[in-house]
Protein backbone atom coordinates (compact mmCIF):
# COMPACT_ATOMS: atom_id res chain seq x y z
CA UNK A 1 0.00 0.00 0.00
CA UNK A 2 2.37 2.52 1.29
CA UNK A 3 4.43 1.58 -2.37
CA UNK A 4 1.77 2.53 -4.27
CA UNK A 5 0.82 5.55 -2.35
CA UNK A 6 4.27 6.43 -3.44
CA UNK A 7 4.04 5.67 -6.87
CA UNK A 8 1.02 8.38 -7.30
CA UNK A 9 2.95 10.71 -5.33
CA UNK A 10 5.61 10.18 -7.71
CA UNK A 11 3.19 10.61 -10.77
CA UNK A 12 2.08 13.57 -9.41
CA UNK A 13 5.06 15.45 -8.55
CA UNK A 14 6.35 14.43 -12.59
CA UNK A 15 3.18 16.10 -13.63
CA UNK A 16 3.42 19.54 -11.77
CA UNK A 17 6.73 19.41 -12.02
CA UNK A 18 7.35 20.55 -15.64
CA UNK A 19 8.67 24.27 -15.57
CA UNK A 20 11.73 22.98 -17.76
CA UNK A 21 9.40 21.92 -20.68
CA UNK A 22 7.31 24.98 -20.86
CA UNK A 23 5.33 24.18 -24.26
CA UNK A 24 5.15 27.57 -25.77
CA UNK A 25 1.78 28.68 -27.07
CA UNK A 26 2.63 28.87 -31.16
CA UNK A 27 3.60 24.97 -30.49
CA UNK A 28 -0.24 23.91 -29.56
CA UNK A 29 -1.36 23.35 -33.02
CA UNK A 30 -1.13 19.59 -32.42
CA UNK A 31 -2.26 19.59 -28.85
CA UNK A 32 -5.32 21.39 -30.53
CA UNK A 33 -6.48 18.39 -32.57
CA UNK A 34 -9.74 16.94 -31.76
CA UNK A 35 -8.21 13.48 -31.41
CA UNK A 36 -5.74 14.46 -28.61
CA UNK A 37 -8.69 15.82 -26.43
CA UNK A 38 -9.03 13.40 -23.84
CA UNK A 39 -13.28 12.93 -24.21
CA UNK A 40 -13.36 14.57 -27.90
CA UNK A 41 -16.65 13.21 -28.15
CA UNK A 42 -19.04 14.03 -25.40
CA UNK A 43 -21.96 11.10 -26.45
CA UNK A 44 -19.79 8.66 -27.54
CA UNK A 45 -18.21 9.16 -24.00
CA UNK A 46 -21.34 8.73 -22.02
CA UNK A 47 -22.31 5.97 -23.80
CA UNK A 48 -19.17 4.03 -22.95
CA UNK A 49 -19.53 5.24 -19.12
CA UNK A 50 -22.82 4.20 -18.97
CA UNK A 51 -22.33 0.76 -20.89
CA UNK A 52 -19.11 -0.21 -18.27
CA UNK A 53 -21.21 1.56 -15.37
CA UNK A 54 -24.14 -0.83 -15.62
CA UNK A 55 -21.95 -3.90 -16.76
CA UNK A 56 -18.82 -3.68 -14.44
CA UNK A 57 -18.60 -3.51 -11.01
CA UNK A 58 -15.92 -0.14 -11.11
CA UNK A 59 -16.82 3.02 -11.95
CA UNK A 60 -15.85 6.73 -12.26
CA UNK A 61 -12.65 8.83 -12.36
CA UNK A 62 -13.39 11.33 -15.03
CA UNK A 63 -16.54 13.54 -13.46
CA UNK A 64 -18.92 14.26 -10.98
CA UNK A 65 -22.65 14.22 -10.78
CA UNK A 66 -23.20 11.78 -13.09
CA UNK A 67 -26.65 10.66 -11.67
CA UNK A 68 -27.53 6.33 -11.28
CA UNK A 69 -29.56 4.24 -13.08
CA UNK A 70 -31.71 1.19 -12.30
CA UNK A 71 -29.59 -0.67 -14.92
CA UNK A 72 -30.49 -4.22 -15.48
CA UNK B 1 -1.26 39.79 -41.72
CA UNK B 2 -1.16 40.38 -38.24
CA UNK B 3 1.27 37.15 -37.89
CA UNK B 4 3.70 38.60 -40.32
CA UNK B 5 3.62 42.43 -38.88
CA UNK B 6 4.74 41.14 -35.42
CA UNK B 7 7.43 38.98 -37.35
CA UNK B 8 9.16 41.79 -38.83
CA UNK B 9 8.76 44.53 -35.69
CA UNK B 10 12.01 44.68 -34.70
CA UNK B 11 10.69 46.18 -31.52
CA UNK B 12 8.19 42.58 -30.52
CA UNK B 13 10.61 40.51 -28.26
CA UNK B 14 10.14 36.46 -28.26
CA UNK B 15 7.12 36.46 -25.91
CA UNK B 16 5.37 39.31 -27.50
CA UNK B 17 5.94 37.54 -30.51
CA UNK B 18 4.62 34.29 -28.80
CA UNK B 19 1.64 36.05 -28.05
CA UNK B 20 0.62 37.49 -31.16
CA UNK B 21 0.99 34.49 -32.79
CA UNK B 22 -0.77 32.68 -29.92
CA UNK B 23 -3.75 35.09 -30.85
CA UNK B 24 -3.62 35.01 -34.67
CA UNK B 25 -4.02 30.87 -34.27
CA UNK B 26 -7.07 31.28 -31.93
CA UNK B 27 -8.70 32.92 -34.56
CA UNK B 28 -11.57 30.98 -35.53
CA UNK B 29 -11.23 28.35 -38.41
CA UNK B 30 -7.38 28.58 -37.51
CA UNK B 31 -7.37 26.23 -35.15
CA UNK B 32 -9.61 23.43 -34.80
CA UNK B 33 -10.26 24.10 -31.08
CA UNK B 34 -8.65 24.47 -27.66
CA UNK B 35 -5.41 23.08 -26.92
CA UNK B 36 -5.68 20.51 -24.06
CA UNK B 37 -5.06 21.64 -20.71
CA UNK B 38 -5.97 24.88 -21.13
CA UNK B 39 -9.16 27.11 -19.60
CA UNK B 40 -10.39 29.13 -22.44
CA UNK B 41 -14.24 29.59 -23.55
CA UNK B 42 -15.27 27.87 -26.26
CA UNK B 43 -16.36 30.23 -29.00
CA UNK B 44 -18.08 27.65 -31.18
CA UNK B 45 -21.66 26.22 -30.66
CA UNK B 46 -21.59 21.98 -31.25
CA UNK B 47 -24.04 19.92 -31.77
CA UNK B 48 -24.17 16.22 -32.01
CA UNK B 49 -26.82 13.58 -32.06
CA UNK B 50 -25.92 9.89 -31.87
CA UNK B 51 -27.85 6.69 -31.84
CA UNK B 52 -26.35 3.49 -30.23
CA UNK B 53 -27.68 0.20 -30.63
CA UNK B 54 -26.43 -2.29 -27.88
CA UNK B 55 -27.10 -6.07 -27.43
CA UNK B 56 -25.82 -8.42 -24.98
CA UNK B 57 -26.27 -12.18 -24.68
CA UNK B 58 -24.59 -15.65 -23.36
CA UNK B 59 -24.16 -19.21 -24.82
CA UNK B 60 -27.62 -19.77 -23.28
CA UNK B 61 -29.50 -16.79 -24.82
CA UNK B 62 -30.01 -13.55 -25.64
CA UNK B 63 -29.92 -10.83 -22.87
CA UNK B 64 -30.52 -7.48 -22.97
CA UNK B 65 -30.68 -4.89 -26.43
CA UNK B 66 -31.01 -1.39 -25.94
CA UNK B 67 -31.35 1.15 -28.29
CA UNK B 68 -30.47 4.93 -26.96
CA UNK B 69 -30.65 8.04 -29.48
CA UNK B 70 -29.14 10.95 -27.72
CA UNK B 71 -28.53 14.87 -28.39
CA UNK B 72 -26.05 17.13 -27.07
CA UNK B 73 -25.68 21.05 -27.61
CA UNK B 74 -22.94 22.98 -26.24
CA UNK B 75 -23.26 26.78 -27.00
CA UNK B 76 -21.57 29.86 -25.74
CA UNK B 77 -23.85 32.47 -24.81
CA UNK B 78 -21.47 35.22 -24.16
CA UNK B 79 -17.87 35.70 -24.48
CA UNK B 80 -17.25 33.96 -20.74
CA UNK B 81 -20.99 32.41 -20.32
CA UNK B 82 -21.19 28.58 -22.25
CA UNK B 83 -24.45 26.39 -21.65
CA UNK B 84 -24.47 22.91 -22.50
CA UNK B 85 -27.33 20.35 -22.82
CA UNK B 86 -27.84 16.45 -22.57
CA UNK B 87 -30.41 14.05 -23.08
CA UNK B 88 -31.17 10.65 -24.11
CA UNK B 89 -34.09 7.90 -24.30
CA UNK B 90 -32.94 4.24 -23.64
CA UNK B 91 -35.15 1.70 -24.63
CA UNK B 92 -34.21 -1.64 -23.41
CA UNK B 93 -35.52 -4.85 -23.18
CA UNK B 94 -34.88 -8.83 -22.81
CA UNK B 95 -33.86 -10.97 -20.12
CA UNK B 96 -31.49 -9.57 -16.75
CA UNK B 97 -30.18 -12.62 -14.78
CA UNK B 98 -32.20 -13.25 -11.90
CA UNK B 99 -29.08 -15.00 -10.28
CA UNK B 100 -25.55 -15.81 -11.58
CA UNK B 101 -25.81 -16.25 -15.60
CA UNK B 102 -29.50 -18.09 -15.13
CA UNK B 103 -31.77 -15.62 -16.86
CA UNK B 104 -35.00 -14.24 -16.36
CA UNK B 105 -35.96 -15.10 -19.73
CA UNK B 106 -35.99 -18.64 -19.09
CA UNK B 107 -39.34 -18.89 -16.85
CA UNK B 108 -40.96 -16.30 -19.95
CA UNK B 109 -40.80 -13.17 -18.41
CA UNK B 110 -39.09 -10.17 -20.35
CA UNK B 111 -38.19 -7.03 -19.27
CA UNK B 112 -39.45 -4.09 -20.94
CA UNK B 113 -38.37 -0.57 -19.50
CA UNK B 114 -37.34 3.64 -20.75
CA UNK B 115 -35.11 5.42 -19.94
CA UNK B 116 -35.35 9.26 -20.01
CA UNK B 117 -32.27 11.63 -18.75
CA UNK B 118 -31.48 15.38 -19.45
CA UNK B 119 -28.43 17.56 -17.81
CA UNK B 120 -27.76 21.14 -18.11
CA UNK B 121 -24.46 22.14 -17.47
CA UNK B 122 -23.83 25.94 -17.10
CA UNK B 123 -19.89 27.17 -17.18
CA UNK B 124 -18.59 31.02 -16.32
CA UNK B 125 -15.17 31.21 -17.79
CA UNK B 126 -13.26 34.13 -15.57
CA UNK B 127 -10.18 36.02 -16.88
CA UNK B 128 -7.82 34.62 -14.32
CA UNK B 129 -8.07 31.00 -16.41
CA UNK B 130 -10.94 29.85 -14.09
CA UNK B 131 -13.80 28.04 -14.90
CA UNK B 132 -16.70 27.48 -12.53
CA UNK B 133 -19.13 25.21 -14.10
CA UNK B 134 -22.80 24.27 -12.55
CA UNK B 135 -24.54 20.91 -13.42
CA UNK B 136 -27.48 19.53 -12.81
CA UNK B 137 -29.16 16.10 -14.04
CA UNK B 138 -32.27 13.93 -14.22
CA UNK B 139 -33.38 10.55 -15.24
CA UNK B 140 -36.59 8.67 -15.34
CA UNK B 141 -37.53 4.74 -15.42
CA UNK B 142 -40.42 2.90 -14.57
CA UNK B 143 -38.62 1.91 -11.42
CA UNK B 144 -36.10 4.29 -10.59
CA UNK B 145 -35.61 8.44 -10.29
CA UNK B 146 -32.20 10.20 -10.20
CA UNK B 147 -31.53 14.24 -9.27
CA UNK B 148 -28.17 14.35 -9.69
CA UNK B 149 -25.92 17.94 -9.49
CA UNK B 150 -22.07 18.79 -9.28
CA UNK B 151 -19.62 21.37 -9.29
CA UNK B 152 -16.31 21.98 -11.02
CA UNK B 153 -14.02 24.42 -10.98
CA UNK B 154 -10.76 24.62 -13.14
CA UNK B 155 -7.88 26.80 -13.01
CA UNK B 156 -4.96 26.87 -15.59
CA UNK B 157 -1.88 28.26 -14.81
CA UNK B 158 -0.64 31.72 -16.99
CA UNK B 159 1.19 29.65 -19.62
CA UNK B 160 -1.93 27.37 -19.55
CA UNK B 161 0.10 24.54 -19.38
CA UNK B 162 -1.43 23.34 -16.66
CA UNK B 163 -4.55 22.90 -15.33
CA UNK B 164 -6.35 21.72 -11.66
CA UNK B 165 -9.49 20.44 -11.58
CA UNK B 166 -11.64 20.11 -8.37
CA UNK B 167 -15.04 19.05 -8.28
CA UNK B 168 -18.14 17.93 -5.83
CA UNK B 169 -21.39 16.24 -6.80
CA UNK B 170 -24.35 14.15 -5.62
CA UNK B 171 -27.28 12.31 -6.69
CA UNK B 172 -30.01 10.96 -4.77
CA UNK B 173 -31.76 8.42 -6.44
CA UNK B 174 -35.28 6.55 -5.95
CA UNK B 175 -35.91 2.81 -6.58
CA UNK B 176 -39.37 1.59 -6.71
CA UNK B 177 -39.53 -1.59 -8.12
CA UNK B 178 -42.41 -2.91 -10.10
CA UNK B 179 -42.30 -6.43 -8.27
CA UNK B 180 -43.28 -7.12 -4.65
CA UNK B 181 -45.12 -5.06 -1.94
CA UNK B 182 -45.03 -1.36 -3.18
CA UNK B 183 -42.03 0.41 -1.91
CA UNK B 184 -39.67 3.42 -2.59
CA UNK B 185 -36.27 3.17 -1.89
CA UNK B 186 -33.47 5.53 -1.36
CA UNK B 187 -29.54 5.63 -2.33
CA UNK B 188 -27.44 8.67 -2.09
CA UNK B 189 -24.30 9.32 -3.42
CA UNK B 190 -21.47 12.14 -3.02
CA UNK B 191 -18.86 12.12 -4.83
CA UNK B 192 -15.76 14.32 -5.51
CA UNK B 193 -12.82 14.82 -7.95
CA UNK B 194 -9.22 16.47 -7.51
CA UNK B 195 -7.31 15.96 -10.92
CA UNK B 196 -4.39 18.01 -12.77
CA UNK B 197 -3.68 18.18 -16.58
CA UNK B 198 -0.36 18.79 -17.86
CA UNK B 199 0.74 19.78 -21.29
CA UNK B 200 4.12 17.95 -21.52
CA UNK B 201 5.50 18.83 -24.50
CA UNK B 202 4.30 20.22 -27.91
CA UNK B 203 3.05 16.45 -28.86
CA UNK B 204 2.25 14.98 -25.52
CA UNK B 205 -0.65 16.23 -22.70
CA UNK B 206 -1.35 13.78 -19.54
CA UNK B 207 -3.95 14.01 -16.86
CA UNK B 208 -4.29 12.54 -13.17
CA UNK B 209 -7.90 12.40 -11.41
CA UNK B 210 -8.58 10.95 -8.44
CA UNK B 211 -11.97 10.27 -7.54
CA UNK B 212 -14.17 9.34 -4.13
CA UNK B 213 -17.61 8.24 -4.23
CA UNK B 214 -19.52 7.79 -1.00
CA UNK B 215 -23.00 5.68 -0.95
CA UNK B 216 -25.24 5.27 1.18
CA UNK B 217 -28.49 3.45 1.46
CA UNK B 218 -30.49 0.98 -0.36
CA UNK B 219 -27.60 -0.45 -2.67
CA UNK B 220 -29.12 -3.73 -2.97
CA UNK B 221 -30.57 -5.30 -6.88
CA UNK B 222 -34.42 -5.27 -5.75
CA UNK B 223 -34.84 -7.88 -8.41
CA UNK B 224 -32.51 -10.02 -7.93
CA UNK B 225 -33.34 -10.04 -4.29
CA UNK B 226 -37.39 -11.02 -5.20
CA UNK B 227 -36.01 -13.20 -8.16
CA UNK B 228 -32.84 -14.50 -6.57
CA UNK B 229 -30.27 -13.82 -3.35
CA UNK B 230 -29.18 -10.23 -2.96
CA UNK B 231 -28.69 -8.69 0.14
CA UNK B 232 -25.87 -5.83 -0.04
CA UNK B 233 -24.41 -3.45 2.29
CA UNK B 234 -25.97 -0.11 2.96
CA UNK B 235 -22.87 1.89 2.18
CA UNK B 236 -19.97 1.61 -0.29
CA UNK B 237 -16.98 3.89 -0.64
CA UNK B 238 -15.44 3.63 -4.10
CA UNK B 239 -11.76 5.35 -5.10
CA UNK B 240 -10.26 5.66 -8.38
CA UNK B 241 -7.22 6.85 -9.61
CA UNK B 242 -7.26 7.86 -13.34
CA UNK B 243 -4.16 8.58 -15.56
CA UNK B 244 -4.60 9.43 -19.29
CA UNK B 245 -1.73 9.90 -21.73
CA UNK B 246 -2.13 11.54 -25.37
CA UNK B 247 0.30 11.47 -27.73
CA UNK B 248 0.84 12.45 -31.39
CA UNK B 249 2.82 11.17 -33.76
CA UNK B 250 3.77 13.91 -36.41
CA UNK B 251 5.40 11.06 -38.56
CA UNK B 252 2.18 9.14 -39.09
CA UNK B 253 -0.35 12.47 -38.05
CA UNK B 254 -1.95 9.74 -36.05
CA UNK B 255 -2.70 10.36 -32.17
CA UNK B 256 -2.27 7.55 -29.24
CA UNK B 257 -4.70 7.77 -26.77
CA UNK B 258 -4.19 5.87 -23.28
CA UNK B 259 -5.75 5.70 -19.99
CA UNK B 260 -5.63 3.55 -16.72
CA UNK B 261 -7.52 3.64 -13.60
CA UNK B 262 -7.16 1.96 -10.49
CA UNK B 263 -10.42 1.31 -8.60
CA UNK B 264 -11.16 0.09 -5.27
CA UNK B 265 -14.01 0.33 -3.13
CA UNK B 266 -15.01 -1.19 0.46
CA UNK B 267 -17.06 -4.53 -0.65
CA UNK B 268 -13.44 -5.26 -2.11
CA UNK B 269 -14.00 -4.81 -5.20
CA UNK B 270 -10.62 -3.91 -6.87
CA UNK B 271 -10.36 -3.33 -10.76
CA UNK B 272 -7.44 -2.74 -12.98
CA UNK B 273 -8.89 -1.21 -16.35
CA UNK B 274 -6.63 -0.41 -19.41
CA UNK B 275 -7.82 1.57 -22.81
CA UNK B 276 -5.69 2.20 -26.09
CA UNK B 277 -6.92 4.21 -29.17
CA UNK B 278 -5.17 4.89 -32.30
CA UNK B 279 -7.10 7.87 -33.75
CA UNK B 280 -5.35 7.71 -37.56
CA UNK B 281 -5.87 10.22 -39.79
CA UNK B 282 -6.78 9.69 -43.43
CA UNK B 283 -6.91 11.87 -46.55
CA UNK B 284 -10.09 13.73 -47.49
CA UNK B 285 -11.50 14.60 -43.25
CA UNK B 286 -11.54 10.97 -42.93
CA UNK B 287 -10.08 9.72 -39.47
CA UNK B 288 -10.06 6.03 -38.51
CA UNK B 289 -9.69 5.16 -34.69
CA UNK B 290 -9.09 1.32 -33.52
CA UNK B 291 -9.35 0.80 -29.65
CA UNK B 292 -9.00 -1.79 -26.85
CA UNK B 293 -9.40 -2.25 -23.55
CA UNK B 294 -8.96 -4.55 -21.12
CA UNK B 295 -10.91 -4.67 -17.35
CA UNK B 296 -9.63 -7.32 -14.82
CA UNK B 297 -11.58 -7.13 -10.74
CA UNK B 298 -11.89 -8.96 -8.11
CA UNK B 299 -15.55 -10.16 -6.69
CA UNK B 300 -17.13 -8.64 -3.66
CA UNK B 301 -16.92 -9.94 -0.42
CA UNK B 302 -20.12 -11.07 -0.24
CA UNK B 303 -19.91 -12.60 -3.94
CA UNK B 304 -21.43 -16.03 -3.65
CA UNK B 305 -19.91 -18.58 -6.61
CA UNK B 306 -23.18 -20.78 -8.06
CA UNK B 307 -22.80 -23.50 -5.39
CA UNK B 308 -25.91 -23.82 -4.03
CA UNK B 309 -27.29 -24.95 -0.41
CA UNK B 310 -27.82 -28.91 -0.56
CA UNK B 311 -31.20 -28.61 0.73
CA UNK B 312 -32.42 -25.48 -0.34
CA UNK B 313 -30.73 -25.46 -3.75
CA UNK B 314 -31.00 -22.69 -6.09
CA UNK B 315 -30.76 -19.99 -5.58
CA UNK B 316 -29.47 -20.30 -2.50
CA UNK B 317 -26.27 -19.94 -0.76
CA UNK B 318 -24.87 -22.73 1.50
CA UNK B 319 -25.78 -22.30 4.92
CA UNK B 320 -28.45 -19.77 4.27
CA UNK B 321 -31.06 -21.20 6.54
CA UNK B 322 -27.98 -20.09 9.62
CA UNK B 323 -27.57 -16.96 8.36
CA UNK B 324 -30.44 -15.21 6.40
CA UNK B 325 -28.93 -11.78 7.37
CA UNK B 326 -25.88 -12.00 5.95
CA UNK B 327 -25.18 -9.68 2.97
CA UNK B 328 -24.72 -12.02 -0.53
CA UNK B 329 -25.02 -11.07 -4.10
CA UNK B 330 -25.08 -13.47 -7.17
CA UNK B 331 -24.49 -10.62 -9.31
CA UNK B 332 -22.15 -11.48 -12.28
CA UNK B 333 -21.14 -7.75 -12.08
CA UNK B 334 -19.49 -8.36 -8.84
CA UNK B 335 -17.98 -11.18 -9.49
CA UNK B 336 -13.80 -11.74 -10.61
CA UNK B 337 -13.79 -11.76 -14.35
CA UNK B 338 -11.75 -10.30 -16.78
CA UNK B 339 -13.29 -8.13 -20.13
CA UNK B 340 -11.39 -6.98 -23.57
CA UNK B 341 -13.31 -4.57 -25.69
CA UNK B 342 -12.47 -4.22 -29.39
CA UNK B 343 -13.64 -1.52 -31.15
CA UNK B 344 -13.30 0.29 -34.40
CA UNK B 345 -14.56 3.85 -35.00
CA UNK B 346 -14.14 5.90 -38.52
CA UNK B 347 -15.32 9.57 -39.12
CA UNK B 348 -15.53 11.99 -41.40
CA UNK B 349 -15.19 15.81 -41.63
CA UNK B 350 -17.55 17.09 -44.24
CA UNK B 351 -17.74 21.07 -45.05
CA UNK B 352 -19.51 23.51 -43.41
CA UNK B 353 -18.49 22.54 -40.00
CA UNK B 354 -20.38 18.84 -40.45
CA UNK B 355 -18.82 14.99 -38.91
CA UNK B 356 -20.29 12.27 -39.38
CA UNK B 357 -18.98 9.10 -37.42
CA UNK B 358 -19.92 5.12 -36.37
CA UNK B 359 -18.35 2.63 -34.23
CA UNK B 360 -18.66 -0.78 -33.79
CA UNK B 361 -17.07 -2.73 -30.48
CA UNK B 362 -17.59 -6.26 -29.21
CA UNK B 363 -17.24 -6.91 -25.74
CA UNK B 364 -16.64 -9.96 -24.21
CA UNK B 365 -16.20 -11.02 -20.03
CA UNK B 366 -14.94 -14.07 -18.68
CA UNK B 367 -13.45 -15.20 -15.16
CA UNK B 368 -10.54 -16.80 -16.77
CA UNK B 369 -9.43 -13.15 -18.06
CA UNK B 370 -9.17 -12.35 -14.94
CA UNK B 371 -5.33 -11.34 -14.05
CA UNK B 372 -3.95 -11.42 -10.41
CA UNK B 373 -6.41 -14.05 -9.25
CA UNK B 374 -8.79 -16.47 -9.62
CA UNK B 375 -11.98 -15.34 -11.80
CA UNK B 376 -15.36 -16.47 -10.75
CA UNK B 377 -16.16 -20.40 -11.56
CA UNK B 378 -19.28 -21.54 -13.10
CA UNK B 379 -20.67 -18.24 -14.70
CA UNK B 380 -21.35 -18.51 -18.76
CA UNK B 381 -19.52 -16.23 -20.38
CA UNK B 382 -20.95 -12.43 -20.95
CA UNK B 383 -20.81 -11.12 -24.40
CA UNK B 384 -22.16 -8.20 -25.89
CA UNK B 385 -22.17 -6.02 -29.38
CA UNK B 386 -22.55 -2.33 -29.78
CA UNK B 387 -22.90 -0.04 -32.50
CA UNK B 388 -23.22 3.99 -33.04
CA UNK B 389 -23.79 6.37 -35.45
CA UNK B 390 -23.50 10.00 -35.05
CA UNK B 391 -23.56 13.52 -36.88
CA UNK B 392 -22.20 16.44 -35.27
CA UNK B 393 -21.74 20.20 -36.34
CA UNK B 394 -19.44 23.13 -35.30
CA UNK B 395 -20.51 26.35 -36.34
Amino acid sequence: MTKRWMLLLATAAFLCGCESMKVQPWQKGNLAKPEMAFDSDVLETRFADHTYFSKEGASGGAGVGGGGCGCN
Amino acid sequence: MRLQLGMKDPNVNGSQRGAVLAAALALPGLLPGIAQAQVTAPNATLVQFKFLYYKDYQESGDRMTVKSPALYLLTPITDDWVFEIGAVYDSMSGASPYYHTTLSGASGKGIEDARTAADITVTKYFANRTSVAVRAAYSIEDDYRSTAGGLTIRHATPDQNTTFTIGGGYSGDEIFPTVGVPTTYYKRTYDAIIGVSQVLSPNDTAQVNFYYAHQSGYLTDPYKAYWGIDNRPTSRDQKALLVRWNHFFESADATLRTSYRYYNDDWDVTANTVTIDWAQTLPDGWVLTPGLRYTTQSAASFYYDPVYDPVLGAPYPPGYLQNPNAFYTADQRLSAFGGITAGLKISKALPQGWLIDGKAEYMEQRADWRLGGEGSPGLETFKAQMYQVGVTRKF
